[in-house]
């Protein structure tokens, strides 16, 4: 048999679990193979699709190196860690779940601040006052540096954060956050409020193909017929 | 072209001797600062957009360090280590390799790893006489290399600002035109805001204390801030304190009442920003800008004329000299003249040296106040190119 199409699933929690639904709800039923703890799956009566379970972020990995053709996986983690995410990827639909908005936020007692322009002046007066630019708590280093750029703003320094971002303005350790919200709810309850033109980006899981993957005319016909079944057009991979 | 090819490798450190002894014999003191350099002081100085450029890697301490991307900041660190940042002259040479991610890919023309050779000169109080004397030292140590042709290219930012300052508006409008400057197209949309609408959206902001502000005596400002935040039940946290949060909505408040930059005023510094002439003609063409030259308009034109003579006596021909009224906006740390060496044969876009005076850079590694500074460095590479091209 010829290789198979490989579809990267999400391997853990609620993205996996909706990820199954959103299959389902297509007649599609996604199956372990071997272990219970294994990472190899099918979907049954799909012979050419081969179902690797890898967690989001290494899902992104494998759709740049073409090591998956198809896989599910979050925008933001698409956008942040690919640099020329057109040449690479495809986003073939936008799936419903997994929603988070990757946004700017800052201490809401900075009442002079309500959207960028406002925080670049803030960034200027803060950099002559303090001898040092703002920092930014962030684990969206491509992102946030992408969209500042655009913005203009420059006097900013990014301090890498993988967690607790909220709580980092409060301890001292960085002046304001880029990080994801779904509701707010948490951001408040830190003392931060989102700059009103500070929305970077409104992701959610996408089902992504490769666009550097080994396509070969097996692989495209299994994907068009997975596509069909899912009711998306084909793309122009 | 890189020093990867033997050729190459001998040709350039043959170079670099030439090179070297050109600036030791001007009294430069020769130093070869670390190649790892802290990250934080680069992108401190040179801003987070730089940090796309630089190779930045954490090391097993989890220290964060990057590959130089020039030769002019480590070399500022470097005096400020041995003398504590106390005043006093130094000169210092250099020669070693420099590191640039490029986004593009590498190639011969934007190479990800090359070797500068400069001077820098610190604390020298006369300014036009330090001016002169790095840029004949790097045009001396050019010609010893083999360059026969070159054109120069001059700037001047002391001069800029000397036009923003003649310009009526207050002085918060300058900073941040003059912070905007090396971003030209978020510099001519600021430039329009001035002159047509320069209040900001305040619409989301507490219009009660906006109204207080604007006739608040400045320290009474702070408490109304304080009082606001109380009644709102908004805990003050970060490193940003009420005074600088009081001054940020006074400026918005003081805005919102601000009559528009006069048409003329912008029509001065947009007419500053577009001369392009020879550098002789600078001071009537900056002249004719505006109706009374103001006494810093004068100081900065005797200043640009005096160094011109003091290059005139070097040997340098003034009359062939090209002036951009923005050339060197597109470097963040230049605080005055500005200069390119560029052949030829290799174009603008690749100028074979460069440099300029960079006051408050050894104050923005650590020095107690701004020191004067003045510096040049030649693209190694580039340099051999053209040599070689020109004897082939």
């Amino acid at each position: 048999m010829s290789a198979p199409l490989i579809f990267a699933v999400p391997s853990k929690g609620r993205l996996m679990e909706q990820t199954a639904d959103f299959l389902g709800s297509a007649g599609l039923k996604l199956r372990k193979v071997g272990h219970e703890r294994g990472y190899r799956g099918e979907i049954e009566g799909m012979a050419g699709v081969e179902v690797a379970f890898v967690s989001a972020s290494e899902i992104v990995a494998a759709l740049n190196r073409g090591r998956a053709h198809l896989g599910v996986t979050g925008e933001d983690l698409v956008r942040e860690n690919i640099a020329n995410v057109e040449e690479r990827v495809v986003f073939l639909k936008p799936l419903g779940f997994g929603r988070a908005d990757v946004v700017v936020a800052v201490p809401k007692s900075w009442i002079d601040v309500d959207d960028v322009a406002g925080l670049e002046a803030a960034a200027a007066a803060f950099r002559r006052v303090h001898g040092r630019p703002m920092r930014v708590a962030t684990k969206y280093l491509n992102l946030t540096r992408r969209f500042f750029t655009a913005q203009g703003l420059v006097d900013y320094r990014i301090v890498e954060s993988l967690g607790a971002t909220e709580g980092t303005p409060a301890a001292g350790t960085a002046d304001l956050i880029v990080d994801i919200t779904t509701t707010g709810a948490t951001l408040a309850a830190n003392g931060l409020k989102v700059l009103s033109d500070g929305v970077m980006l409104r992701s959610q899981a996408n089902l992504v193909g490769s666009q550097v993957a080994a396509w070969t005319p097996e692989t495209i016909k299994t994907r068009d017929e997975l596509l069909n079944r899912l009711g998306i057009a084909a793309p122009a991979l | 072209m890189g020093a990867a090819a033997p050729a190459n490798f001998e040709a350039l450190e043959a170079q670099a001797r030439t090179l070297l002894a050109v600036f030791i014999a001007a009294g430069h003191e020769a130093v070869a600062p670390p190649i790892i350099q802290p990250a934080g002081v680069f992108l401190d100085v040179l801003g987070e957009a730089l940090r796309g450029r630089t190779y930045v890697f954490t090391d097993l301490n989890g220290e964060e360090l990057c590959l130089r991307p020039d030769l002019t900041v480590p070399t500022c660190r470097l005096h400020l280590e041995r003398t504590g940042g106390k005043n006093g002259q130094a000169h210092y040479c250099y020669n070693g390799p420099a590191f640039r991610f490029q986004p593009q890919g590498a190639d011969a023309a934007h190479p990800r790893e090359f070797r500068q050779a400069g001077i820098e000169a610190f604390g020298v109080a006369d300014r036009e006489d330090a001016e002169a004397g790095v840029l004949a030292i790097v045009l001396t140590a050019l010609r010893q290399a083999g360059l026969r042709r070159w054109e120069l290219k001059f700037g001047d930012l002391g001069l800029f600002d000397a036009v923003l300052d003649a310009a009526d508006m207050p002085e918060r409008w300058r900073r941040r035109l003059r912070h905007k400057l090396w971003r030209p197209e978020a510099f001519r949309a600021e430039l329009k805001r001035l002159t047509t609408n320069p209040a900001r959206s305040a619409s989301a902001l507490p219009a009660g204390l906006l109204e207080a502000l604007d006739s608040a005596k400045p320290e009474r400002a702070e408490s109304l801030v304080a009082e606001h935040l109380d009644a709102a039940g908004i805990e003050l946290i970060g490193l940003r304190s009420l005074e600088e949060i009081a001054e940020g909505l006074t400026a918005i408040a003081a805005d919102a009442k601000a009559a528009p930059l006069s048409p003329a005023s912008a029509a001065m510094i947009d007419g500053y920003l577009a001369i392009t002439t020879a550098a002789p003609a600078v001071p009537d063409a900056v002249r004719a800008l505006c109706a009374t030259p103001s006494a810093g308009i004068e100081a900065a034109l005797g200043a640009f004329t005096r160094r011109n003579t003091l290059l005139q006596d070097s040997g340098i021909d003034i009359d062939e000299v090209a002036f951009s009224g923005e050339f060197g906006r597109n470097v963040g740390y230049y605080t005055g003249f500005v200069f390119e060496v560029v052949a030829p044969a290799l174009g603008p876009q690749s100028p074979v040296a460069g440099g300029g005076r960079y006051d408050s850079l050894l104050k923005a590694v650590g020095a107690a106040e701004d020191v004067p500074a003045v510096g040049g460095a030649i693209h190694t590479e580039r340099l051999l190119a053209v040599v070689r091209g020109v004897r082939s």
